[in-house]
């Protein structure tokens, strides 16, 4: 086990309204094209019930992905407390991508890579495109306690409004 | 795919011969018309021959991406579906948002062209490269969404984007709908029923590529830029929070709300038409947004209602309670939501459904239209019942009310006869929308030169009322004054007309919503060019993309006058030049005729077409390096 601090994009999938801005900051970013394909989070519209719901990399703590990975490729430094592949020993064999419960990871064929959320070094272009508040990042806390003060002002706003 | 953004690529699919190809779009076509709506606008005139038949062979439809759909502009995935009209005979333009547009642009196309129409109903498969019609004869007769879900299933895919008729456009019902990504629509103008006169039941595509800009990084930086500044302004912010509906209780308070056929401006209890009771009763459940947009005034709403039955649905938009609701007398916001619910499913314009009905009421309540005409319904403004049961009638073209109905007001009311064209709230063969045109001068200037008839979307001019600072600065900027911000001023109503409908028209060109530029104005003429530019890579001035878009009215009008279309069919309907506002703090204006003709002679005067015709000058056909494009029309020096 690596982490007690884990840090998360945090989602509110009830404010998502599924503009996929979030999939264009990202493919942009990290491919230099707008591309949902290509994109580290996606939104999936769930169309005959309304909801909209974003999908990316929670960084587990015992992630599949790693124990996957053949060539080591994918791995959480003790620097960094984020799961991340390396290109450079990626084979693009897809075993992440099939490890993954979530759908989290996912190819660029035409690079033949693994692509996954890599929190663009603390500060997500996802979060910062997200401007109806279904995307937030809070590096320095662990997701639990983002959690808990996300559930305390909603327990809060119960009782002021009494 | 992955391509260069200046690199346009537009799909052919002739439906007679079972045949497809792509066709490369050269890029002086792209600069000198935008794109999107402006290039349909030319291929529309080259494709479609005078006289040809709305629901024939000759017809051709083309959906076209903005230039800028399927980046990160913000609100700019939508798209405009370009045809001859079956309800006017004329141009016909339809906006449609959704995420459609965005997946043909990723999976390697900026348009697509449907030519001839199917021996058999089919539906059109683009899976990235691979194109095929495939066979939609057991998906005919059916409603749209239960279409959608047989197309996913059958396809394997439930993330594919999905555009659909139902049975009112297979019926070729006048306003038949298109419904893109299943709550969208492309609505008006009886577009539906070219897609049903071509057997062309769907168009679904899966898209994996992506789209590179030139200047890369300065767009995006740009793109995020204006997307912060759109979801700061005041009038996203409404959008956001109650949708277009939430415009109710303003309107209601001004009298300018749009109730029983048009014959007054205010209703009891209109607030319950209102986004904002939407959202206090309950009934809203989520908000959202087309592709790339920043505003989501998109919706939707659930209604368990024991009287009218259970609902899940898309809107209602602010048309749709008006036409729906206020139009036939009813504020019973359930039974509005269930007539919605059925316009959409049946694949109908709620625009003109709601307005054919509220003729009908009225014409049976002065009995024009007898009980027996009327096929046992007792068509009395306020009741719900006898509409729901009309709507059915006219999808499928049930009885003699139902079948006469389908064919739009204008046919109606020449059928029945008396006085009751007068009360037909149309021109130009469409219904209006429920916007009053008496106490707003720019507005009913606009509805009346309105190629595609009297509504509010292909240009309008909302600045005019002044309601936000953004708005005023827009008036100062276009006619030298704040002053003009007055609906009810007669001067300088041409200048602000011809800003806004080629604001329009560039908007709508690049994919950008129009609320984003003439609701809430943070996407503006410079910013748009700056955004082309840095896209396309090629340089691009406001001026340029203003006078590319002068260029593209300037053809879609030509297309009518080729039709046969005069300055006397720039027309209000007769109710509105005729009638003054009933009630309400407007009570006693009216746009009548010689204001009308008055606000014309400005018009035309400031486009250059010739005052006695409305016919484009040579002179200016030449200035826009139009004259070798639009052919075929009486040569005015």
């Amino acid at each position: 086990m690596v982490e007690a601090h884990i840090v998360n994009i945090q989602i509110n999938a009830a404010k998502c309204t599924a503009c996929k801005a979030c999939e264009l900051a990202c493919s942009f970013t990290k491919e230099g094209v707008f591309a949902p394909s290509l994109s580290r989070i996606r939104v999936m519209q769930l169309h005959e019930v309304g909801m909209n719901v974003p999908v990316v990399c929670v960084n587990c703590a015992d992630a599949p992905c790693i124990a996957a990975c053949p060539t080591g490729a994918v791995r959480r430094d003790a620097s960094v407390p984020v799961v991340r592949i390396d290109e450079e020993e990626c084979i693009g064999c897809g075993d992440c991508v099939r490890a993954c419960p979530f759908g989290a990871a996912d190819m660029n064929e035409e690079r033949g890579v693994a692509i996954m959320c890599d929190l663009c070094d603390g500060k997500p272009v996802c979060v910062d495109h997200c401007i109806y508040g279904a995307l937030s990042f809070e590096p320095r806390l662990p997701t639990a306690q983002v959690k808990r003060l996300a559930h305390a002002h909603t327990v809060a706003a119960q009782y002021r409004s009494r | 795919m992955l391509r260069d953004i200046a690199k346009q690529r537009l799909l052919h699919v002739d439906l007679s011969k079972g045949k497809t190809w792509v066709e490369d779009v050269p890029l002086e076509d792209l600069q000198k018309y935008l794109g999107g709506r402006g290039l349909a606008a030319k291929w529309l005139y080259e494709q479609v021959p005078a006289g040809a038949d709305p629901l024939g062979p000759e017809n051709v439809l083309i959906f076209s991406t903005g230039t800028l759909t399927g980046t990160s502009a913000p609100s700019s995935g939508r798209s405009s579906i370009t045809t001859k009209s079956p309800a006017t005979g004329l141009y016909l333009k339809v906006s449609v948002g959704g995420h459609l547009g965005a997946a043909i642009k990723y999976a390697g196309y900026d348009y697509v062209m449907i030519h001839g129409v199917s021996p058999k109903p089919v539906y059109l498969w683009i899976d990235d490269g691979k194109v095929e019609l495939r066979s939609a004869e057991h998906l005919w007769g059916k409603g749209t969404r239960e279409v959608d879900d047989l197309i996913k299933e059958e396809v394997g895919d439930p993330t594919i984007q999905t555009g659909i008729i139902g049975p009112a456009a297979e019926n070729k019902v006048k306003f038949a709908c298109f419904m893109v990504s299943r709550y969208n629509s492309a609505s008006r103008g009886g577009i539906g029923a070219v897609f049903g006169s071509k057997r062309l039941k769907a168009i679904a595509c899966r898209g994996t590529g992506g789209l590179r800009p030139a200047k890369g990084k300065e767009f995006f930086a740009l793109a995020r830029k204006v997307r912060g500044a759109l979801a700061a302004d005041a009038g996203s912010e409404s959008l956001y929070n109650w949708g277009t509906a939430g415009s109710i209780p303003g309107l209601n308070e001004m009298g300018m709300l749009a109730a029983y056929n048009f014959s007054r401006v205010t209703i009891e209890h209109g607030e319950r038409l209102s986004g904002q009771y939407l959202l206090s009763e309950g009934y809203l459940i989520g908000r959202e947004s087309c592709f790339a947009c920043s505003t989501a005034c998109h919706r939707f709403v659930r209604s368990e209602s024991r009287r009218w039955g259970g609902v899940f649905d898309s809107g209602p938009e602010l048309e749709t309670v008006m036409s729906l609701g206020a139009e036939c007398g009813i504020t019973d916001i359930e039974a509005v939501l269930k007539a919605n619910q059925l316009c959409n499913d049946l694949g109908m314009d709620t625009i003109s459904t709601g307005h054919v009905i509220s003729w009908a009421m009225e014409t049976y309540e002065k009995g024009l239209i007898s009980p027996e005409q009327a096929d046992g319904l007792d068509l009395r403004f306020g009741n719900a019942e006898a509409q729901l049961a009309l709507i059915q009638r006219i999808a499928r073209r049930e009885g003699l009310l139902g079948d006469l109905l389908a064919e739009g007001t204008l046919a109606a009311a020449q059928e029945i006869g008396g006085d009751s064209w007068k009360w037909a709230i149309q021109a130009k063969g469409l219904e209006q929308s429920a916007v009053d045109t008496r106490a707003a001068k720019s507005y009913a200037l606009a509805f009346a030169v309105n190629p595609r008839g009297p509504d509010h979307l292909m240009t309008e001019t909302y600045a005019e009322f002044g309601f936000t600072q953004e708005a005023r600065d827009v008036i100062r900027k276009v006619t030298g004054d704040e002053k003009y911000a007055d609906p009810r001023l007669t001067e300088k109503r041409a200048e602000i007309v011809l800003w806004h409908e080629q604001c329009y028209g560039a908007s709508e060109a690049l994919g950008f919503c129009v609320f984003t530029s003439t609701a809430a104005f943070a996407v503006n003429p410079e910013n748009m060019a700056q955004m082309f530019s840095l896209a396309v890579g090629v340089p691009m001035s406001e001026e340029e993309l203003m006078l590319a878009a002068r260029r593209m009215v300037t053809i879609e009008k030509c297309f009518n006058v080729r039709e046969g279309a005069r300055r006397k069919d720039d027309r209000l309907p007769w109710r509105m030049m005729n009638e003054p506002v009933p009630d309400g703090p407007n009570k006693g204006m009216i746009t009548d005729q010689a204001m009308l003709e008055n606000l014309l002679d400005q018009y035309y005067t400031a486009h250059g077409w010739d005052l006695e015709t409305s016919i484009p000058r040579q002179s200016t056909l030449k200035y826009l390096g139009l004259d070798a494009v639009c052919v075929g029309i009486p040569v005015i020096p």
